[in-house]
């Protein structure tokens, strides 16, 4: 139900680092209706074409500044994600996508404190790399 | 004359404040221009950085609400005993969780906090003497799915009427009061297959006069088995899906109140869908302010507009228009 959430249109772009592509990167917002820590994101997911990322390689940030893998993140407990801005999230790939049309999906799920389960999101979009 | 007054919370617009639609200085102004009084904030959400955020943007805040004249009704809070993945959060680190947004409730000039149903009752006694010290009074959400009788909210109940004091009480959401179910619901898991004859079922439960919750327990007793008429009925994930959802969904009587009307702090307008006709499909506004109004109940009812989860991706969402709608509706039936 908070599907619409996931995956800002256009945020899908390969990483340019002094002329070397180091990855990919894209954005959310959140799959709830307010803020939260960043540990109480409960999981994330990201698959190119079909292929799940490994989750070693996904980083994140909320400025751009401070990045965490995910296994860091759910410690991560004084920086808020704030509802209505996005969540930064780098694939480490060298090379990046390849040149073409890809299917990317993100899958995102957070645990609010007094849900039974998780509330997650997911989506694919057509991202095209020139 | 009625006693009651119009509020709105601004969960209904969180669709429009995520996607930078509006403001909260936008958002502010349309519930002025339609004639709310008060307003409802779930600070979370929109008042980045609580429960400890910057002097400015309190201050932000602060100036909003005054520049439209509005009354800070309640602070909808969290306790976020989820914090970490391998435990909960004990009740003395929730205690300190809940103690910090008592403050930031009232440094936003509140002095009412709404619970979120299932907060553990054993952190009110604790956190009593601050909520005196700071004029700010505790309520549990009374909502539908656990209503009064979900298992902590029944400890909460009896903590309540224990402590008997002003700063503890309850906030009722009408979501319980559902004498037709959504049928933006029915719409919604439609779209993804569901079996017709369930749909059909569910809605003859709530035309009867119940509601699941209670269909289950009078034919099974177990909170959340499914009877075996309705397993027959589930023929794919999406029908299990809406059952459950469909269970959260209740038909309550308004006679249930009537011990706790001393207790009502708030009420949550719910609102799934308003009719062409100006009503909500599946509460009877006319017929329970008629109820309140009885008992001389004096209060702010808060518009909460919570069809935005069944509208598709790629649909807009349209929290503005419907809380217009809603707030229609309630200067109608309240008389101002």
């Amino acid at each position: 139900m908070f599907d619409r959430y996931v995956f800002t249109d256009g945020s899908c772009k390969n990483i340019n680092e002094n002329g070397t592509i180091t990855g990919f990167e894209l954005q959310t917002l959140i799959t709830y209706y307010r803020g939260i820590p960043l540990s109480m994101v409960y999981n994330l997911d990201v698959a190119v074409d079909g292929i799940t990322v490994p989750r070693e390689i996904i980083r994140v940030s909320l400025d751009k500044k401070d990045w965490f893998t995910l296994n860091e993140a759910e410690t991560v407990t004084s920086y808020k994600w704030e509802y209505g801005e996005p969540l930064y999230i780098q694939v480490l790939a060298d090379g990046g996508l390849r040149k073409g049309t890809h299917d990317v999906r993100l899958k995102l799920a957070v645990w609010p404190a007094y849900y039974p389960v998780p509330a997650g999101g997911e989506r694919t979009r057509a991202v095209t790399i020139n | 004359m009625s006693k009651i007054k119009r509020a709105v919370s601004l969960y209904s617009y969180q669709d429009e404040y995520a996607t930078k639609r509006m403001s909260l200085d936008d958002i502010l102004h349309d519930l002025s221009d339609m004639g709310a009084e008060g307003v409802e904030v779930l600070s979370d959400q929109m008042i980045h950085g609580s429960p400890h955020p910057t002097a400015e943007t309190v201050a932000n805040w602060k100036n909003l609400v005054s520049k439209y004249n509005l009354y800070p009704v309640s602070d909808d809070i969290f306790v976020n005993s989820t914090l970490y993945h391998n435990r909960r959060l004990t009740l003395k680190e929730q205690e300190a969780l809940l103690k910090d947004e008592l403050i930031n409730a009232h440094n936003l000039g509140f002095t009412l906090v709404r619970l979120v149903s299932n907060t553990d009752a054993a952190l009110i006694e604790p956190c009593l003497k601050l909520a005196e010290e700071l004029n700010v009074t505790m309520a549990l959400e009374i909502h539908a799915g656990m209503s009064f009788s979900g298992t902590l909210t029944r400890e909460y109940l009896k903590v309540m009427k224990k402590l008997h004091t002003k700063y503890v009480g309850i906030v009722l959401d009408m979501g319980i009061f559902c004498s037709r179910y959504p049928l933006i619901s029915r719409k919604y898991f439609s779209q993804f297959g569901l079996n017709r004859e369930l749909a059909d079922f569910v809605d003859d439960i709530f035309n009867q006069g119940s509601d699941p919750r209670t269909y289950i327990s009078h034919h099974n007793g177990g909170e959340f088995d499914i009877p075996p008429e309705v397993q027959k009925m589930i023929k794919a994930p999406v029908d299990r899906e809406f059952w459950i959802m469909a269970s959260g969904y209740e038909n309550t009587p308004f006679g249930i109140v009537d011990e706790y009307i001393p207790y009502v702090k708030s009420i949550h307008g719910k609102l799934y869908e308003m009719t062409d006709a100006g009503e909500e499909y599946s509460i009877p506004y006319k017929k329970i302010i008629e109820y309140l109004d009885s008992k001389n109940w004096e209060g702010y009812i808060a518009t909460e507009y919570e069809g935005n989860r069944f509208v598709l991706p790629g649909e807009p969402v349209d929290g503005a228009g419907n809380v217009r709608r809603h707030q229609a509706m309630l200067k109608k039936y309240i008389g101002r």
